[in-house]
């Protein structure tokens, strides 16, 4: 039996706004194994990036349980959660939030600088494929280039888990597989448990495991026996 | 170096613009702090290191003639440490190659050969007098180097009717002559007023003063009650026709230096707290900005780990480059500007040394509060950066909420243009920033104004002094009080057209509790040449026993025309009286009161006399007159009221221009680092509004009108509330310049107003349209590609 990294019990989220509740998470429950590669699924407001904003420790959960490990993060405070994000988890957003006034390798730095145990920055820059772009500003690089910098800057402090939220959304499909490959080399490579939201039905074949979402709750979990390479998948 | 302190590096190079804007105000509040603080603490220091070291007296008190003796009793008071009398006598002086007289403080020095044991001269070139010589002097410093005086150069003193020719054996300088004015005067002028330290015996001769002495100085002991001392000496020295005692707050020299000290101490404290405050503003305003535009940057720090404390330090520490490129640019020319302004002082006043020590705590508090400043100013914003919190964060932020409000009903029904439209809505969108920019503004204007009045009031004194109330061209000093009789014998001079007697009385006015020393002016009735004029600008003539004030003698003794004051005589008989106050008349320098010769004589119960003549002269004949007087033995002194009036507007003009340049400077300064700023943040807020405008077929100057309007709208609504805090702010000024040395009459013409607002607005329109620029260089692909 694999270790259980993530583990939610009647995750509920409720937002409001103006006078209106919003269920965003109704009661979820999820176990999330380490070293695998859960692809989650489902239609637009059905509660996905709130899920991972709260595993990943960027927001609170109005009430159930989240746990890291041993770690209960419903419980943590403000300090102890910047604590969890900078010691465990590397981000990657849909529009790659790269510092437009740092180059490559110092957006990179920007993590290397207060990770505990950091790989170079170079190396991480040379895990995405991107050692020749190494002093470019953001605004030099082509969307693709930039979310790959985004993955080496996730993945720069050797996480254990790699969130990433729709990192293909704004990309066509040959970078996006790019970037797909990249963040499956990490996976593999290293060990990171890595989560990845999308869109794109296509992309859940390279996945250990696929969730899919719907009105704030889990509506399916599927075991894929076999993978493909990113390469593989067209869309 | 860590990749934030980079990004926080490049971020003040992207912004060295808006940065330096603001750099240079709070420059210039760290600089006028760095300056008036240095300047005070360099006069404060020198004159306190002179007045120690060269015993400067705490009480002086003149008689007509005491003995000697006298001077054991007063060493007696108790609260006295020690007293010394000397003789003391204005002189007409003839100095060599000079066709216009001089005139000369002579100051007895002790029989002994010593230095006086008070106000000690400090010997700055030569020897002290011998005691026994009856040619000899010593004078101080700047008179010589005025007149190109060498030690044993000689010049002719008229003592007591008799010419003597006086060698010069040293130059000294002393405390009680750092501002050396003399009789009559309103500046120094060192070529025509000198102080000549000369041998005891030799004054006392040829004044008559032999065992006796007319002038007494003190020293007081720790704790002792200068009132009561004064009031003791004022008692032993009334039978020998005292004129009573002052301390140091009524000595000429130490009184105009303490109006000088007070000045820069005023200027220290008003002026730099409003740079600071603008300055803060601007950071608040610049910061908060940055930091709506980096919302996702903020938000995406926080997802990596970055501590609340990080990211507010980020934003803070940013401030702070400005800060310190302001700090340090004050710094330098504050520490410039102190080093001339010491300069500047050096030609009035006349220290032996300047102590200017750096004052390092000056430089560390004006560094401190300007620190300080930025710090405040970008704290609120700092701290709501840090408690984004990051998931909120990594969405981009809500557009902004218009509402439909009756405002903009009023707007529809105006019919106004679509961008006049955007102007205003974004007006009454960010009404505080509009009120805080607003204000900003006006402060710029009102700072001109409160500064621009000067030279109104200026030219208004000088009209009324020189034009209105004295136009004679030259008053003529007796040694002595003289008949009307006199004046036949000023009229046979050449030259002399029109003479006026005149009569200086001191007294002592009193109503209840309240007290001022000062002279009352008799003068014939009708007189054509010196008279009083109110504030109206009317001659104003008192017939009767009434007594005539000063605007500032009814001030300071709440007097009012009809009210009767107590007037005590302090030469003559002595005698008190109880008059009433006829009028109220201006006059800016010194105090005043007057009265006419008839209602004079009639009071006192005596013959008419007079202590000066005042005199027009024709000025073909002026070379002769100036001649004649030299030899003239009743006369001690003359004053030329039109070399007055040129070294007056010469030395206004060059002091009102300076200050008139500089706070110039100031208010454009400020002007730049509000409307520069407040442009470019308009500029970054709108580029995505202003693209589509251009995308819809708007020309560039059509965007650009939306740009320029929105900032000379708030530029021109800060006028009139600019010139309302002017014209407070000028009435403070004026208010904390009035002394009993001189006043300041609020003079302000709807041209101070324009002025102040034509520099100012051009200066906001100067820094719009340096941004506008950026509208013609707008990438409209871009900006309508970008996220926000
Ligand atoms: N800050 C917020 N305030 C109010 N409602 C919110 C907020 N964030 C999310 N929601 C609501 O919560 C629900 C879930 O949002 P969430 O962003 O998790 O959806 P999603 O599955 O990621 O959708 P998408 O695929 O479009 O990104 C939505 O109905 C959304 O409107
Ligand atoms: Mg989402």
């Amino acid at each position: 039996m694999p270790e259980t990294v993530f583990h939610t019990e009647k995750l509920v989220k409720t937002y409001r706004t103006g006078g209106a509740e919003v269920h965003a998470l109704s009661g979820v429950d999820l176990d999330l194994y380490a070293s695998e590669l859960t692809v989650l699924l489902g239609p637009s407001g059905s509660g996905k990036s709130t899920l991972l904003n709260i595993l990943g420790g960027l927001d609170h959960a109005t009430s159930g349980k989240v746990m890291f490990r041993d770690l209960d993060l419903t419980v943590q405070s403000d300090r102890a959660l910047t604590r969890f994000r900078r010691d465990h988890v590397g981000f990657v957003f849909q529009f790659y939030n790269l510092v437009p006034s740092l180059t490559a390798r110092e957006n990179v730095q920007m993590v290397t600088d207060i990770a505990p145990n950091p790989m170079r920055a170079e190396e991480a820059l040379e895990r995405v494929g991107m050692s020749d772009r190494i002093d470019h500003f953001p605004a030099e690089l082509s969307g693709g280039q930039q979310q790959r910098v985004a993955i080496a800057r996730a993945i720069a402090k050797r996480p254990e888990v790699l969130l990433c939220d729709e990192p293909t959304g704004a990309l066509d499909s040959s970078t996006g597989v790019q970037v797909l490959e990249a963040i499956r080399e990490i996976n593999e490579d290293l060990g990171t448990t890595a989560i990845v939201i999308t869109h794109n039905a296509a992309i859940q074949a390279m996945a250990h495991r696929v969730v899919r979402f719907q009105d704030g709750n889990i509506a399916s979990v599927a075991t894929n026996d076999t993978r493909i390479a990113p390469s593989e998948i067209v869309w | 170096m860590h990749a934030l302190d980079k990004k926080l590096l490049r971020d003040f190079r992207r912004l060295w613009g808006q940065s330096l804007a603001i750099a240079l105000v709070l420059a210039c509040g760290v600089m006028i702090l760095l300056t008036a603080f240095g300047m005070y603490r360099a006069l404060d220091d020198t004159l306190a290191a002179f007045y120690e070291r060269n015993e400067f007296a705490d009480v002086w008190a003149m008689t007509e003639k005491a003995p000697r003796p006298l001077l054991t009793e007063i060493s007696a008071l108790p609260g006295v440490q020690t007293a010394e009398a000397r003789v003391q006598e204005y002189l007409m002086l003839d100095l060599p190659g000079r066709v216009k007289s001089a005139t000369g403080l002579a100051l007895s020095l002790p029989d002994t050969g010593a230095l006086p044991t008070l106000n000690v001269p400090l010997l700055r070139a030569g020897r002290l007098p011998d005691p026994q010589a009856s040619d000899e002097v010593m004078v101080n410093e700047p008179f010589a180097e005025a007149n190109g005086f060498e030690i044993g150069d000689t010049f002719e003193a008229l003592m007591s009717g008799q010419k003597r020719r006086l060698t010069i054996t040293g130059t000294a300088l002393s405390p009680e002559f750092v501002y050396a004015i003399g009789p009559g005067t309103l500046m120094p002028d060192d070529e025509s007023f000198g102080i000549l330290w000369m041998p005891q015996a030799m004054l006392a001769s040829a004044f008559d003063m032999s065992g006796a002495f007319n002038s007494v100085t003190l020293s007081l002991s720790r704790g002792a009650q200068e009132d009561q001392v004064i009031e003791a000496l004022d008692t032993l020295l009334e039978p020998y026709g005292g004129t009573g005692a002052h301390g140091r707050d009524e000595q000429a020299s130490n009184a105009f230096i303490a109006t000088e000290i007070k000045q820069l101490k005023n200027m220290a404290t008003i002026l730099p707290p409003v740079f600071f405050g603008i300055s803060a503003f601007l950071v608040n305003m610049v910061i908060g900005r940055i930091i709506a535009l980096e919302r996702a940057e903020i938000g995406l720090l926080k997802a990596l780990g970055y501590t609340d404390l990080h990211i507010a330090a980020h934003y803070v520490l940013l401030a702070g480059l400005t800060a310190v490129l302001g700090v340090v640019i004050g710094w330098v020319t504050g520490g410039l500007s102190a080093r001339w302004m010491a300069g500047e002082y050096a030609q009035y006043f006349k220290f032996p040394y300047l102590i200017f020590n750096v004052s390092y705590d000056a430089y560390a508090i004006s560094g401190f509060l300007a620190l300080l400043t930025a710090a405040v100013g970008a704290l609120r914003s700092a701290m709501g950066a840090a408690a984004l919190p990051p998931a909120v964060a990594m969405s981009p932020p809500a557009p902004p909420r218009f509402k439909r409000s009756l405002f903009d009903r009023a707007l529809a029904a105006l019919r106004l243009s679509q961008p006049s439209m955007m102007i205003w809505r974004s007006l009454f969108r960010w009404p505080l920033r509009a009120a805080f920019s607003a204000i900003g503004l006006s402060l710029a204007v009102a700072i001109m104004i409160s500064v621009g009045f000067f030279s109104y009031s200026m030219s208004s004194i000088a009209d009324i002094a020189f034009n209105q109330s004295n136009r004679e061209d030259i008053v003529l000093l007796f040694t002595k009080e003289r008949s009307l009789s006199a004046l036949e014998d000023i009229r046979t001079l050449p030259g002399v057209m029109e003479v006026e007697g005149e009569l200086f009385t001191p007294v002592t006015l009193r109503n209840g509790p309240l007290e001022k020393q000062l002279s009352i002016t008799t003068r014939g009735a009708g007189a054509t040449l010196a008279r009083s004029i109110d504030e109206a600008g009317r001659v104003v003539e008192v017939d009767g026993p009434g007594l005539l004030i000063t605007t500032r003698v009814a001030e300071v003794l709440r007097l009012a025309p009809g009210d009767s004051v107590e007037v005590e005589f302090m030469s003559g008989r002595r005698e008190t009286y109880s008059l009433t106050v006829a009028g109220v008349t201006e006059q800016f320098f010194g105090l005043g009161a007057f009265m006419t010769r008839e209602a004079m004589s009639h009071l006192t119960r005596s013959v008419p006399q007079i202590s000066v003549a005042n005199v027009t002269l024709d000025p073909t004949e002026d070379d002769a007159f100036n001649r004649a007087i030299k030899d003239t033995p009743l006369i001690s002194g003359a004053v030329r009221v039109t070399d007055m009036k040129a070294s007056f507007d010469a030395t206004v003009e060059e002091n009102i221009s300076i200050m008139n340049g500089l706070f110039s400077v100031v208010a454009i300064l400020i002007t730049v680092g509000l409307t520069y700023n407040s442009a470019r943040i308009q500029l970054s807020e709108r580029a995505r509004e202003l693209a589509s405008l251009r995308i819809l077929g708007f020309s560039n100057w059509e965007v650009s009108y939306i740009l320029i309007g929105e900032i000379m709208l708030i530029a021109a609504l800060a006028q009139p509330l600019g010139w309302l805090i002017g014209y407070g702010l000028g009435h403070l000024m004026a208010a904390s310049f009035a002394s009993d040395l001189y006043t300041i009459p609020m003079v302000l013409p709807p041209a101070a107003y324009a002025t102040a607002s034509v520099v100012v607005l051009g200066t906001a329109l100067a820094s719009v349209l340096l941004v506008r620029q950026r509208i013609d260089r707008l990438d409209l692909v871009s900006v309508m590609k970008t996220r926000e």
